[in-house]
């Protein structure tokens, strides 16, 4: 963006008035997402308070707060977090890797695309938490099931549409790559992949959420720690305090990993 | 002058899941060395079939191609294609974009291709872009670039696929002055492919009319029209004349 800034010129006065709009339009946008926020906030304090909303079972911000303060208190929580971080850091690399590996392998030999393609479709189509207690038996209770039901929830759409980028390169493109006597690595390495660096960019962006989902979903399943498994707990023992305040801090580390890849977006999509 | 690239009785069909398609029947023509020659056609009628074929990316169903009088191989160092639209990858900058086809023939650590990419590039004024992506250029500079790209491998026959039907008017007669006079300048023979007989006129030495699929020679100009570049040659008196025969000869 820096070098984009233009040179002090002298602009007409509609220009000057465009850029001023703009900036405003700005300003008022920022504003009014604060204000939502701020408005939300209160108002459920405020209705808590008040008791129209009963706080056992709505929680309210600043029973949330202590909640989160107290739970930190008692060490725990740094492990909750950590874990489910974790896991899902993992889950999130691994189905990538091996997703954009498969299509890889699948672009290269278009049989085994053929092959593979009615059960890409089944596996897409299936939920996969169906999965779960077939997970359990395979990689036992804890951080692998985790890690196995977010790879298995994100790799199959990894896969379908990384190849959908990978196939759909301009065919004239391949041509002329094969005009310059180019081998199948080299047309891989120097046209497809990053040809489909913006698909690729996507796609990332989706795997955040949904290895999120997938975290939970396994520590709903089976765990001892993790964001799920607090959740699961404080339903349990009936407080429901915690439940919020770990809704609230997934909130939190889902915004913050989505916040990390957005910028790639903005540096490589053009 | 000897023939650089003969067709002899070359047919050609394409396999496709519901039919057979005759592309070509029987083509013959010959290219000599140095020469501009274009070949013109209705769309669809087997012209970049012709140029794939040359290329070795298809093989012919039967007949001959000769380079140099010898069959065509695969992998063919002598032939450079240039397409319709510039195909340059926007990821990489434009020297790297030229330089694509020695990297991908590992001759990009050799000081000589390297050396020969650069004069290229000054040459045709292209040099200040060096380290520009290509969307900052404009749509000629563009197509220069691609024959650069082409030239950089120093083939001796170039093929060229419409390179400029993508092109609005006033660039197109813009690059095609550029093209010719690199093509001459750079001492290369080119086979060029389009539907725009004007542009083939100016352009040629010969011109090759191809009738509707299956392609097959349908007439043989040699054109000698006088003018240093194609804009000049359009002015030509005999330019009309030859237009309308081919013309006639098209429909
Ligand atoms: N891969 C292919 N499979 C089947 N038919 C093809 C294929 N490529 C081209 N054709 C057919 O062959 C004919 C000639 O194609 P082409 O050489 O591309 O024409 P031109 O370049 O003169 O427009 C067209 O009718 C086209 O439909
Ligand atoms: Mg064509």
């Amino acid at each position: 963006m820096k070098n984009k800034k233009k040179k002090i010129i002298n602009y007409s006065k509609a220009r000057k008035d465009y850029l001023k709009k703009i900036r405003k339009d700005k300003v008022i946008v920022l504003f009014g997402q604060l204000a939502i926020f701020a408005i939300f906030i209160g108002l459920w304090e405020l209705l808590a308070f008040t008791g129209v909303l009963d706080p056992f079972f709505f929680s309210s911000p600043s029973r949330i707060v202590t909640t989160i303060i107290d739970l930190a208190k008692g060490g725990n929580l740094w492990i909750h977090i950590w874990t489910s971080l974790y896991e899902t850091l993992i889950g999130f690399a691994l189905a990538t890797v091996i997703g954009v590996v498969i299509a890889i392998i699948l672009w290269w030999s278009e049989k085994l695309r053929r092959m593979m393609e009615p059960y890409l479709i089944i596996l897409n189509s299936l939920p996969k938490i169906a999965l779960g207690p077939m997970i359990i038996f395979w990689v036992g209770s804890g951080t692998g099931a985790t890690i196995v039901m977010c790879i298995l929830i994100c790799v199959v759409l990894t896969i379908i549409s990384m190849l959908n980028a990978f196939i759909s390169c301009d065919s004239d493109k391949l041509l002329l790559m094969k005009s310059m006597h180019a081998n199948k690595f080299q047309i891989l390495f120097k046209l497809i992949l990053p040809n489909s660096l913006p698909q690729f960019i996507s796609v990332l962006k989706i795997n955040v959420g949904m290895s999120w989902v997938g975290t939970i979903m396994g520590e709903y399943l089976s765990s001892k720690a993790g964001l799920g498994y607090l959740i699961n707990y404080g339903s349990q023992i009936l407080k429901l305090d915690i439940v919020m305040a770990s809704i609230t801090l997934l909130c939190i580390l889902a915004a913050g990993m989505y916040f990390l890849v957005s910028p790639l977006e903005k540096r490589y999509k053009k | 002058m000897d023939n650089l690239l003969e067709f002899k009785n070359v047919s050609y069909f394409y396999q496709t899941k519901e039919n057979e398609v005759k592309a070509l029947e029987n083509v013959d023509f010959s290219v000599k060395e140095k020469q501009f020659t274009s070949l013109v056609g209705p769309s669809g009628c087997g012209k970049t079939t012709i140029l794939s074929l040359t290329c070795g990316l298809l093989n012919c169903s039967s007949g001959e191609i000769l380079i140099n009088g010898e069959k065509v191989k695969k992998h063919d160092d002598r032939i450079g294609y240039m397409f319709q639209r510039d195909h340059l990858f926007e990821w990489r900058t434009i020297w790297q974009n030229i330089i694509l086809g020695l990297e991908i023939q590992k001759k990009h650590k050799d000081e000589k291709s390297l050396a020969f990419a650069e004069s290229l590039l000054k040459k045709y004024d292209l040099y200040p872009f060096k380290n520009k992506k290509p969307r900052q250029l404009s749509g000629g500079m563009r197509q220069r670039v691609a024959l650069i790209r082409t030239l950089v491998l120093n083939p001796a026959l170039l093929l060229l696929d419409e390179p400029f039907s993508a092109l609005d008017f006033q660039t197109r007669l813009k690059v095609c002055d550029d093209v010719y006079e690199i093509i001459k300048s750079e001492n290369k023979t080119a086979l060029l492919v389009t539907h725009d007989i004007s542009e083939a006129l100016s352009m040629s030495d010969k011109i090759i009319v191809l009738s509707k699929r299956p392609a097959h020679v349908k007439e043989i100009y040699e054109i000698n029209f006088e003018g240093a570049s194609p804009l000049a040659k359009r002015e030509d008196k005999d330019f009309g004349k030859y237009f309308e025969m081919i013309w006639r000869n098209l429909v």
